[in-house]
């Protein structure tokens, strides 16, 4: 299991742009991944659905999961999407 | 299986690249359609039966059948508005038929506040051959906007 934990820091959050890079980044992965925020229930970061409806503002800290081939390298693009700021 | 999204709002359909904003209109949120919303007070109404999973004043998300969820996001860049101009008419998690109000708003004021107030409706995790234009030009709130297969 690779895992990050960030804090996101695009002053819209995790919505509109970020979102949907996020989303389309992880769409592309073979592997499942998910998006959760500290202590919560985790969603499937492959749904803008999902990932728009976790609603993440700006400075909650997020944790992204993976697990199988590529799974280091998947978290470490997408932590890195979602804390760009 | 297939769900008919509704115009939230009256105004003119039209295609996502004619929204001026890239994210929407290169399609990166999901396929759909948008609306440039008549001028004057008025009442953004749900676009499908289902449950607002998220409702911000200048956006919403209903999912309904299938989970599947329609955004509607009121004006562009309005996040930055932080709520001003907009009155939620429901609550989160309220489940709702297609047409009821949601959000009261007056799209002229945006347009004031030097924002555009193009509404784009995006069938969320859809792929775009999916999504098919029932109007385009003119529209009630409440008329069929674009088919989801």
């Amino acid at each position: 299991m690779a895992e990050r934990r960030v804090t996101v820091q695009a002053e819209v959050g995790l919505h509109a742009r970020p979102a949907a890079t996020f989303v389309q980044t992880a769409a592309k992965a073979g592997i499942d991944v998910t998006l959760a925020k500290v202590g919560g229930q985790p969603v499937n970061a492959k749904s803008i659905l999902s990932v728009l409806a976790l609603d993440v503002r700006q400075g909650e800290n997020v944790v992204i999961s993976a697990e199988g081939d590529g799974a280091e390298e998947l978290v470490e693009t997408l932590a890195a999407i979602a804390s760009a700021p | 299986m297939s769900t008919t999204v509704l115009a939230p709002v009256a105004g003119r359909a039209l295609v996502l690249a004619q929204v001026p904003d890239p994210v929407f209109s290169a399609g990166m949120v999901g396929p759909g359609l948008a609306v440039d919303p008549e001028r004057g007070a008025a009442e953004a109404v749900a676009p499908i039966d289902g449950q607002i999973v998220k409702l911000h004043a200048h956006a919403f998300i209903v999912a309904g059948a299938g989970g599947r969820g329609v955004l509607v996001h009121l004006g562009i860049d309005t996040v930055q508005l932080k709520g001003t101009g907009f009155r939620l008419l429901a609550r989160e998690g309220d489940l709702v038929s297609a047409g009821r109000p949601i959000v009261a708003w007056n799209p002229a004021d945006i347009e004031a506040a030097g924002r555009s107030p193009v509404c784009p409706v995006i069938a969320l995790d859809a792929a775009a051959e999916a999504v098919a234009a029932l109007a385009l030009g003119p529209v009630r709130a409440g008329d069929e906007l674009f088919r989801w297969e």
